[in-house]
């Protein structure tokens, strides 16, 4: 069965399969019969429409219930643009995709402020009030009679550059435009640009530690997701002929939902598969047409449960994040461990200050009045009970709290309350005393996640997949090599995650954040639940980060991983720094021993005098 | 005050009651499970027509109207067992029960129009009939109004005393607050999220019903909106706050009322979308609520 399925995930990856398959339409398609060909080009502009939603739903983790909104948008935009101002299709169908990509580019800024049920709220509202206003903007849109008489294949009346074009022809076209949709959306996929839509997917806190920003992120996706749902409904424009409010109301955004969800959300394939099925089943079988509405409604209620990664998860392997182009590439370079080294640092002596930082959350005060200094080349650890605030200060320090008062300062500039991606770029990198890595990427593609900021070529070099940005993505590869080999994880390299034991997963995140070149890394309890030879290892990976001239914070509680580790000890209780110096004269130190073993052990006497 | 402004405020406030009792039956599964039930629309629209249809089977007004509550709360349990539980032992976020009680209404929507057609079916006069009004200070007041108002307001107010007073209420309110430490604790916590479940679906049930008799038909598509304008209510005065329901309905009733009356009633809609966004985007919180403070 599973040889099955890679024989045929290969089958379906090879460019020689799709080349034979769009040949095969491309030509074959006059011989089919109109009607044919009429619900073959529904089915691939549903293909277009699906990879949408799959940008937006499926990577990026941001539901959308009215999608039918870009996608009218678009068709409106096309219709309008064609048959009131005669406007050449050619030009008038890349417009409407324009103008859809601005609307979700305008919706990602209310919607990038709300998630979950919020968001679902929020674009069913985007839905409906689309819907309403193409009903009442009478003049425009021709309301609820419709907007008749559009160009179309349908209708006989489309041309595209002046040439005429009839059904066949038209299925021609939009073959190609979806054949390069495909190409552009599998090469995003494999790219910066994918990974960080599914690192912000699985948790936007993890992503903004390692640089890459949540908003700017989305706001992307919303805008991709809104020019490729705009091609569709233009497309679709010039197909039909005529533009109706019903076409574009909610059973169409949910449609599309379902498209997606069962082809399985993230999976090219899938939505080419699962389109393609739910385009021909009303127009081929009665049966369904009929009870299509509730067939809908079962599907929701229970796919997601059922075959959580749809028909893709069922017949294909699960799809890479990596362009087998850049792996091979990455291969000829050899791996140097001095690239992890951060060059000589910027201002000030290179140290992490914490100065009178302090933290309320409404009435309770979390940090006190906190001052620390983590210097370069050394290991500062960070101790105390639980809930004495370490954590918080972590936060604090990272960019997810502002602080009440105070200010972080590193290398002689100012980092507080900056955006978490901000310090990471401030090269401030944290870990998590939860590892949050994507599950479903290898541990080589969640590392490639922490070089992130370091890949800085365009949008547009990453879906056209040119050498230059393979190149760049090949010289990160070739870091990772140096950071498996340090971290030990290289056996198991191409391992997704979910595969993995925690104590592996532990040293994935510390291999991440240090693909992310901090100059100071505060790591987060890393050594909870390791066994003692993962704790051995880890040690010796933090001593090579301090050799490397890393300035260091480390949260722990294990007084004998830290005993021959750390250079410094920073005792927190109740918020307040109680202890500061060595580790060895820590242990003798009253307040701390009342810290830890409560007051009455230390301090018996003063109560009974108190 | 001209009549046609007073008769709008009246009918505003009226109809916003019921979209507070829409959005208390949203925030009853919102303390539990943190989750909604995106088909409570189609709960409406079943009870109400239900009672519709056992009414013109010849059946008592009374015990139709019990039969279509016995209906919607059997399917609130089937709700929380076949949508909601699954979806959250699957994690993945919240996208999976927000699919699955969607999916969950677009199956009761479609069985409905199937079964019962997708004309709008005219919904009996249970007590007044749109033309019996009462006379204060010279205004007509409409009787169904007021007996919507009047029912809707106590059914908030007996469950909001049932929150504060009973142990129940006061269970419901450690869950919400924390359902792991209320599980330890010892409390019967699948029992309580079961219950408010069936609570919240017979909240939807009451609110169909209340709206088919203002509206006077039903229709299988008639919960759709009413839901969103519920959703409106419950963000405006802020997720999760009783009190924020009650002022967040009668605000959305109002001025969609108002917009409807003076502009046109096809803005009613778009008005009440418009500040769902608006709100979500700059208060998400709503305007009674508290921001949420999550550990990171």
């Amino acid at each position: 069965m599973s040889r099955l399925r890679s024989a045929l995930s290969r089958t379906v990856a090879h460019p020689a399969f799709h080349l034979a398959l769009v040949l095969a339409l491309l030509l074959g398609c006059r011989w089919l019969s109109a009607g044919t060909v009429q619900i073959l080009t529904f089915a691939l502009i549903a293909i277009i429409f699906s990879q949408s939603i799959n940008l937006l739903t499926g990577l990026a983790g941001q539901i959308s219930l009215g999608h039918a909104g870009f996608f009218g948008i678009g068709a409106y935009c096309s219709g309008i643009l064609a048959k009131t101002h005669g406007v050449d299709v050619a030009l008038s169908v890349p417009l409407a995709a324009l103008l859809a990509a601005a609307a979700g580019w305008l919706l990602s800024f209310p919607a990038g402020r709300v998630r979950d049920v919020y968001l679902a709220m929020m674009t069913l509202g985007f839905g409906m009030i689309f819907y309403e206003i193409v009903r009442e903007w009478n003049d425009v849109t021709g309301g609820t009679m419709g907007f008749p008489g559009v160009p179309s294949a349908a209708l006989h009346t489309l041309s595209i550059l002046g040439v005429r074009i009839d059904a066949a022809a038209y299925f021609q076209v939009v073959l190609l435009v979806a054949a390069l949709v495909l190409v552009l959306v599998r090469n995003l996929t494999q790219s910066r640009i994918g990974r960080a839509f599914f690192a912000i997917h699985v948790s936007e806190v993890a992503a903004g530690s390692i640089g890459i920003p949540a908003g700017a992120t989305k706001q992307l996706a919303y805008t991709l997701s809104g020019a490729l749902a705009g091609l569709a409904g233009g497309l679709y424009a010039h197909l039909v002929g005529y533009l109706g409010p019903e076409s574009f109301a909610l059973p169409r955004s949910i449609e599309v939902l379902v498209i997606a969800i069962v082809g399985g959300l993230g999976s090219i394939a899938g939505q080419v598969l699962s389109a393609t099925v739910f385009t021909f089943l009303p127009e081929r079988l009665q049966v369904f047409s009929e009870y299509q509405f509730i067939a809908y409604g079962v599907i929701l209620t229970f796919s997601l449960v059922v075959l959580p990664r749809g028909i893709a998860g069922l017949l294909l392997d699960p799809p890479r994040f990596i362009k087998p182009r850049a792996l091979r590439r990455a291969v000829a370079l050899r791996p140097d461990p001095a690239v992890l080294r951060p060059e000589a640092a910027g201002g000030g002596d290179g140290s992490l200050e914490v100065a009178s930082v302090t933290m309320r959350f409404g009435g309770l005060v979390a940090l006190d009045d906190v001052s620390l200094r983590i210097e370069p080349g050394r290991i500062t650890a960070l101790v105390g009970p639980n809930g004495s605030g370490k954590s918080t200060l972590v936060n604090v320090v990272s960019g997810l709290y502002r602080p009440s008062a105070g200010r972080i300062t590193f290398e002689g500039r100012d980092i507080t309350g900056l955006p978490d991606h901000r310090i990471a770029a401030a090269r401030v990198v944290r870990t998590f005393q939860d590892p949050r890595l994507v599950p479903h990427f290898t541990v080589r593609e969640n590392l490639l996640l922490g070089a992130h900021r370091l890949l800085r070529h365009t949008g547009a070099a990453a879906a056209l997949a040119l050498p230059s940005a393979l190149e760049e993505e090949a010289q990160q590869l070739a870091a990772i090599e140096a950071v498996l080999a340090l971290t030990n994880l290289t056996a198991v390299a191409d391992r997704t995650i979910s595969t993995l034991p925690y104590g592996t997963r532990r040293m994935a995140e510390v291999g991440r954040a240090l693909l992310a070149r901090p100059r100071a890394i505060l790591l987060d309890e890393p050594a909870a639940g390791l066994s003692e030879a993962e704790m051995e290892r880890l040690a010796q990976v933090i001593r090579d980060m301090k050799a490397m001239g890393l300035a260091i914070l480390l949260i722990d509680h294990h007084m004998d991983f830290l005993a021959d580790l750390v250079d410094d000890v920073v005792v927190l209780d109740s918020g307040r720094v109680i202890y500061r110096g060595g580790i060895a004269e820590m242990r003798r130190d009253p307040a701390v021993i009342a810290a830890y073993l409560g007051d009455e052990a230390a301090t018996a006497s003063e109560h009974a005098h108190a | 005050m001209d009549d046609f402004f007073f008769s709008l405020v009246l009918a505003g406030i009226s109809v916003g009651s019921v979209y507070a009792l829409i959005a208390i039956g949203l925030n009853l599964t919102f303390w539990t499970t943190r989750t909604l039930n995106f088909g409570q629309g189609s709960l409406m629209m079943l009870c109400a027509m239900l009672v519709v249809f056992l009414a013109s089977q010849g059946l008592a007004m009374a015990l139709a109207v019990i039969g279509g509550l016995l209906v919607v709360a059997a399917l609130g349990v089937f709700v929380e067992r076949f949508t909601i539980r699954p979806a959250l032992v699957a994690s993945g976020g919240s996208m999976g029960w927000v699919v699955s009680t969607l999916g969950f209404g677009i199956v009761l929507q479609g069985v409905a129009a199937k079964y019962f057609g997708s004309q709008a079916m005219a919904f009996p006069d249970v007590l007044f009939t749109t033309q019996d009004y009462v006379t204060v200070l010279g205004q007509h007041l409409s009787l169904q109004y007021l007996v919507v108002l009047a029912l809707s307001v106590s059914l908030i107010l007996l469950l909001e005393l049932f929150v504060r007073k009973t142990v129940w209420g006061q269970a419901v309110f450690a869950i919400s607050l924390d359902p792991e430490l209320a599980l330890v604790q010892g409390m019967p916590v699948r029992l309580i999220i079961l219950g408010s479940f069936v609570a919240s679906s017979l909240l939807a049930g009451v609110a169909g019903i209340l709206s088919a008799q203002i509206g006077g038909t039903v229709d299988p598509a008639f919960g759709f909106d009413l839901v969103l304008f519920g959703f409106v209510a419950a963000v405006l005065g802020g997720m999760g706050s009783s009190f924020g329901a009650l002022v967040g309905g009668l605000a959305v009733g109002l001025i969609s009322k108002l917009v409807g009356g003076y502009i046109s009633t096809a803005a009613e809609h778009a008005i009440a979308f418009a500040l769902l966004m608006a709100m979500l985007a700059l208060r998400p919180q709503g305007l009674l609520g508290r921001p949420e403070v999550s550990k990171a």
